[in-house]
């Protein structure tokens, strides 16, 4: 494992990003920061975190090996390394708000960004980048986020947190190369927030129902029971999960 | 409606490139069908719903004539020359971006010139942002898709003149 560390960077991804397209880089590479500028949530929306409290981190890990199709395999992997490595510092309760929300109790603690480099319709990188909340005390004008600080009350060795995420995720990884997807799948629903119990949603028109979650589909739709027995898949767009 | 408004709305369905749009508002109902088909029978029809109105409003095809046909041309012409062009098609079903986030420049433009494995595009799909790298290099003819609308698998996203 190759890991760079910098102080101040507008963001890890974007620094990865270029970096392997300047050079070959080795698979695995980490890139941490201490501090963002321009931290990239989902399109437009910004990852803020205080200087030297939380971990922010991009890794470039080589996925020519998985089909294009099984893309939303390296969200799930990504999910169940941090939500693994959470427990593993005794964080608790934590779950994945599909698709890739890490919570703990019930608020969240860490956002994952994954960008995937496709060529000749072939999956050839993902530059998965998280920002996992470590130490940092309070969060201003955000009352769903947390930070394990926070849920435990301990500080934390930023490096060992890094350390642990890295390790899950080869973990993770390494079993989609085996090619046992059905064992990460199943790791992933049995982690998800408000699997198998009665829910709230919001469809795109606003209209609220109840449904139960039941898990995901290949290429990440959630799948939810519906009214008479219906199993009705969802993408992203089309439905909010209230709670 | 008054016959201006019909005549832009015509000029508008020429212009889109669809074959035929039905419309229908209080007491008119309007289908314009375009020559695109190429049967040579380019109609427009105004007609009344069976409602008894006295607006019975009855356009001359003639009178449309200019303004469809050179739209119908068009897409001819443009086939044509497309052929010769490479068709940059989309890997997966997602929503499409020409930019890597909002406030950042567009990846290529109509004119830009691409080397292999440059990034053309952003296809997002479940939250995952898959950069689409070229496989050929060349020059950008066309865009297809506009900026974060959605696209289907295989769909064609560019056109790319090789030469």
């Amino acid at each position: 494992m190759h890991i760079i560390k910098l102080d101040a960077i507008d963001s890890t991804n974007t620094f990865l990003r270029h970096l392997s397209s300047e050079k070959t880089v080795e698979d695995y590479t980490v890139v941490v920061a201490n501090s963002q500028t321009k931290g990239r949530g989902q399109m437009g929306t910004v990852w803020d975190s205080q200087p030297n409290k939380n971990l922010m981190v991009s890794v470039f890990i080589d996925v020519s090996f998985l089909k294009i199709e099984n893309s939303f395999y390296i969200s799930m992997a990504t999910s169940l390394a941090i939500s693994n490595a959470l427990k593993a510092f005794q964080i608790k309760p934590v779950k994945v708000k599909w698709p890739n929300d890490i919570l703990a109790d019930q608020k969240k603690i860490s956002g994952v960004l994954i960008e995937n480099v496709i060529k000749n319709n072939q999956l050839q990188a993902s530059i998965i980048g998280f920002g996992l909340n470590v130490n940092q005390t309070y969060f201003e004008q955000l009352p769903s986020a947390t930070s394990m600080h926070m849920v435990s009350g301990k500080v934390y060795h930023l490096d060992e947190v890094l350390l642990s995420v890295i390790e899950q995720l080869r973990y993770y990884i390494d079993i989609l190369k085996t090619g046992d997807f059905q064992k990460v799948k199943d790791l992933y629903e049995s982690e998800l927030f408000r699997n198998n119990k009665p829910s709230t949603f919001k469809d795109v028109k606003g209209v609220l129902f109840t449904g139960i979650i039941k898990g995901v589909s290949n290429s990440g739709y959630l799948q939810v029971l519906i009214e008479d027995e219906i199993l009705k898949e969802f993408d992203l767009k089309e439905v909010k999960l209230l709670y | 409606m008054d016959i201006k408004e019909i005549q832009n709305l015509i000029k508008f369905v020429a212009k889109s490139g669809a074959s035929e749009v039905k419309l229908e508002m209080d007491d008119v109902k309007i289908t314009i069908r375009t020559g695109s088909d190429d049967k040579g029978d380019s109609t427009t029809y105004v007609q009344q719903i069976p409602v008894n109105q006295p607006v019975t409003q009855a356009i001359p095809v003639a009178a449309q004539a200019p303004v469809a046909a050179p739209a119908a041309d068009a897409p001819a012409a443009a086939s044509a020359d497309d052929s010769k062009y490479i068709t940059i098609k989309s890997p997966i079903i997602g929503t499409f971006y020409r930019k890597p986030s909002p406030d950042k420049p567009v990846f290529v433009e109509v004119g830009s010139t691409i080397g292999e494995g440059d990034v053309l595009c952003v296809i997002e799909a479940m939250k995952l942002f898959n950069e689409i790298e070229s496989e050929v290099s060349g020059k950008i003819v066309k865009i297809l898709v506009d900026d974060s609308s959605p696209v289907e698998f295989d769909q064609p996203l560019f056109l790319v003149d090789p030469s």
